[in-house]
């Protein structure tokens, strides 16, 4: 073996489904010093093997499923792993990241990242196992939801011990919004990259094994470790730790509805009356039993439940997150709990996106309630707000593709396109993807963070929490003393162009290691400097202990990023919101009279981000200078580079 | 006095942090699969049931093995030497999953309470592992997270406290 770094599994998958190929290569040092692992790699990879030209669910669309050398190793929380291509959804950029245990089996299994291109002749599923790989026949496994996909694949194999991700009914069908369901009730949810394996009739990936990851200095690496774990149980942390041990993420719903940026009624406020229905302590009261957490992680926000009696019983089964609840909640203005439960369920095991799915069906209701459908355009359901009935019906139609189910499954972009009319005005999507559960009306940056995230309305590529909850001295160590009171006040635009900036770049890093973004996220207590701190030991990359080196591999992910979006044509007047958000002030709540500054942010973050204003196209010199001279040839000759 | 692990099913969250530190310790490396300390998970029943050696009384895998190759080491605690062959008869012998086959190896494996201050005791970040002595307390706090274990996987074993 060549490749000189520990921490990693040291070897990739190359498979060409067409063929049948299946080719073990040694990991590339650059990718690792330059890209570390994950998104980063991906970034790379897809803009050597996509582009313009590829059909999203043709055979020429490459799949990439990434781990980074923090997967696996002790890291607390870097139980994560991340699946990237070019979307369905969007025609874009595409990322999505799940926990759970696959990631590091993967890497056990002998494989830091697997690229996936071709399409094969027949339903198949990919089993790694200490370091061998085999193709497997799925004609038995298609058409099966996700979780008797997994146990299917557990029992043919005799080992429970198999970790999968795994594609449903939506993903055979390309619902645009199909996921990919990780160890039974993980998504890697956004962006339709379960239809992308659909396309490809590969039903599933299954790992199991027992190789060794090295360290490069194991007593200085947990040392490192151990330092940066410090920083997580500072008592600064330790009530809001033991809350989100105590609900997960379901403490948002009460959270976020205080700063009225809950979307309810498709986004029409961010304040739901009702949200003590949906919210943490009814769940935790009635419906947990049991806390979770993904693997090597020591804040353990997962939670399991189950519904004893009524309509939507249920076994024990992983329990929705916050964006779940609100998407079927009060994006929908359902107050029905058990509902929601089941309806993420059902997600789950069809292999759906519920942010996605919860957002087209809100979308469908707005239309419904304006006269732009009615029965003889819905199979003659009634799409009144919070009907039940007719929300879970229409779960199973778009899984299947059945009737409006067929039109509803391309998501709201594409259905607002066929429906017509108005109907662009209740589409609530940034470049294709739906938004997730914030609002920038209520939350300058959001603002921010959606009209630029690569992949679409989404929080996870720069939400701040700085400001939202309110961190002044971290602002004042990162940001400085005199930008800081600016900084922390959620609703002005002032200096958040820089904020969502560095936090981008962060995420990058974080995306690529590739870890949760709780700890860096929420609570902010990892920066560059923990990459900088763990990294070397682990890896021995000796380059990644100076911190300015971290910050540039952040910048240059994002910049790659950015540029296989451009090469697609994506430019400034792309990165905005739709009109909802940006034009209605918000209408009712704790935020009411809302409305973001965009154009304000925007100037600022180009300019940070090396870009022209005008364009939001990146400068030669600043791809020069992040060792991406191959983007700005490619770009300079499409003309898409800053004049 | 003698001692052991105790689990708490109640805390433990399924992290495998105990897993990832025991291989630390033991090979260098991270490989859980290598570890002493096993998480069995199965999500449809909402099992996550961790497994480590009892350190019995009455030592089903020493009286199986047919070379003699488990023998008590430093503070009465049962290790495997060298001499083991890998046939897994102590494997089977075990009820409670206390001894596997290292998949390298091909040599069984077991908890030897690293020497007296398990890592897994101090990385588990719920509190969910504790090494206690083998007096009364102790005794009826392993009856009871054994036997709690074993109902969860649809065994029931006789008390014979």
């Amino acid at each position: 073996m060549t490749f000189p770094y520990k921490g990693y599994a040291g070897r990739y998958l190359d498979v060409d489904l067409t063929t049948g190929r299946v080719r073990i290569e040694e990991m590339k040092k650059d990718w690792a010093l330059l890209y570390l692992g994950g998104t980063g790699i991906a970034a790379r990879v897809l803009w050597d093997e996509t582009g313009p030209d590829t059909d999203p669910l043709g055979p020429e669309n490459v799949l990439v499923v990434g781990t980074g050398p923090l997967t696996g190793v002790m890291f607390s929380p870097s139980g994560r792993m991340m699946f990237a291509s070019k979307s369905p959804l969007t025609g874009i950029w595409a990322e999505s990241h799940s926990g759970g245990f696959f990631g590091p089996e993967m890497k056990y299994a002998g494989f830091d990242m697997l690229v996936v291109r071709g399409r094969s002749p027949k339903p198949v599923y990919l089993l790694l196992r200490d370091g061998e790989v085999e193709l497997r026949d799925a004609t038995h496994l298609w058409g099966r939801e996700t979780n008797v996909t997994t146990k299917m694949i557990r029992e043919e194999l005799r080992d429970p011990s198999v970790e999968t991700a795994v594609i449903g009914p939506a993903g055979e069908n390309r619902v645009l919004y199909a996921c990919v369901i990780v160890d039974m009730y993980r998504a890697a949810g956004r962006t339709g990259l379960g239809a992308v394996m659909g396309s490809k009739n590969l039903k599933a990936i299954a790992a199991t094994g027992s190789l060794p990851i090295e360290a490069h200095d194991m007593d200085r690496y947990l040392e490192a470790n151990e330092e940066e774990m410090a920083k997580l149980r500072d008592p600064l942390w330790t009530d809001s730790l033991a809350s989100l041990r105590k609900y997960g993420t379901t403490d948002l719903v009460a959270i976020i509805n205080e700063i009225g940026r809950l979307p309810t009624k498709n986004h029409w406020t961010g304040y739901y009356e009702h949200a003590d229905d949906i919210g943490p302590e009814v769940i935790a009261e009635r419906y947990r039993i049991a806390q979770e957490a993904c693997h090597g992680c020591t804040i353990g926000c997962k939670y399991i439940y189950r519904v004893r009696e009524g309509r939507f019983r249920s076994g024990p089964a992983g329990g929705p997150e916050y964006e779940t609840l609100m998407a079927f909640g009060s994006n929908c203005l359902n107050n029905d709990i058990e509902s929601i439960l089941y309806m993420g369920q059902r997600c789950d095991h069809l292999g759906m996106d519920t942010i996605s799915c919860g957002k087209t069906i809100g979308f469908a209701m707005e239309l419904w309630e304006k006269g732009l459908l009615d029965k003889s355009k819905t199979d003659g359901l009634d799409l009144s707000w919070g009907n039940v009935d007719s929300m879970v019906e229409l779960v199973e139609k778009i899984a299947r593709r059945e009737g409006i189910g067929d039109l509803l499954a391309n998501g709201t972009r594409k259905a607002a396109e066929a429906i017509g009319g108005d109907a662009w005005m209740y589409a609530v999507h940034c470049k294709g993807l739906e938004a997730s559960g914030q609002d920038p009306r209520a939350h300058q940056s959001v603002g921010l963070t959606y009209a630029t995230n690569v992949r679409g309305a989404d929080h996870l590529r720069s939400l701040s929490s700085l400001e939202e909850l309110g961190y002044p001295e971290i602002v004042i160590q990162r940001f400085g003393e005199e930008k800081a009171d600016k900084i922390l006040e959620i609703m002005s635009p002032e200096y958040k162009g820089e904020l969502i900036w560095d936090i981008e770049n962060l995420y990058a890093v974080v995306d690529s290691a590739v870890i949760c973004k709780y700890g860096t996220m929420w609570p902010p207590v990892y920066y560059f400097d923990t990459f900088a701190n763990v990294i070397p030991p682990l890896t021995g990359m000796s380059e990644w202990a100076d911190v300015r080196f971290v910050k540039r591999v952040g910048e240059r992910i994002a910049h790659l990023r950015r540029a296989y979006n451009h090469r697609l044509g994506i430019t400034r007047k792309d990165e905005t919101l739709p009109r909802r958000l940006l034009k209605e002030p918000m209408p009712t709540g704790p935020a009411k009279g809302g409305l973001p500054d965009l154009d304000y942010m925007l100037d600022e973050y180009y300019e940070y981000r090396g870009c022209d204003k005008v364009t939001g196209l990146p400068r030669r010199e600043k791809l020069e200078e992040l060792d991406l001279d191959f983007v700005a040839r490619d770009l300079g000759e499409r003309g898409m580079l800053a004049s | 006095m003698r001692r052991f692990l105790v689990i708490d099913l109640d805390r433990c969250t399924g992290c495998r942090n105990c897993e990832l530190a025991c291989s630390v310790r033991n090979t260098s490396t991270f490989n859980p699969r290598r570890a002493r300390i096993q998480v069995l998970r199965d999500e449809e029943r909402n099992l996550i049931v961790p497994v480590v050696c009892l350190q019995c009384e009455h030592p089903m895998c020493r009286e199986v093995c047919p070379v003699g190759a488990i023998v008590e080491g430093p503070a009465g605690v049962l290790t495997v030497t060298e001499s083991c062959i890998g046939c897994g008869i102590c494997v089977t012998a075990c009820m409670y999953g206390g001894i596997v086959l290292d998949p390298a190896t091909r040599r069984a494996v077991k908890c030897d309470l690293c020497g007296g201050d398990p890592v897994c005791v101090k990385t588990c970040e719920y509190g969910a592992i504790t090494l206690v002595d083998a007096d009364k307390s102790g005794l009826l706090a392993r009856s009871e997270a054994s036997q709690r274990a074993m109902r969860t996987v649809g065994i029931i074993v006789e008390d014979s406290q």
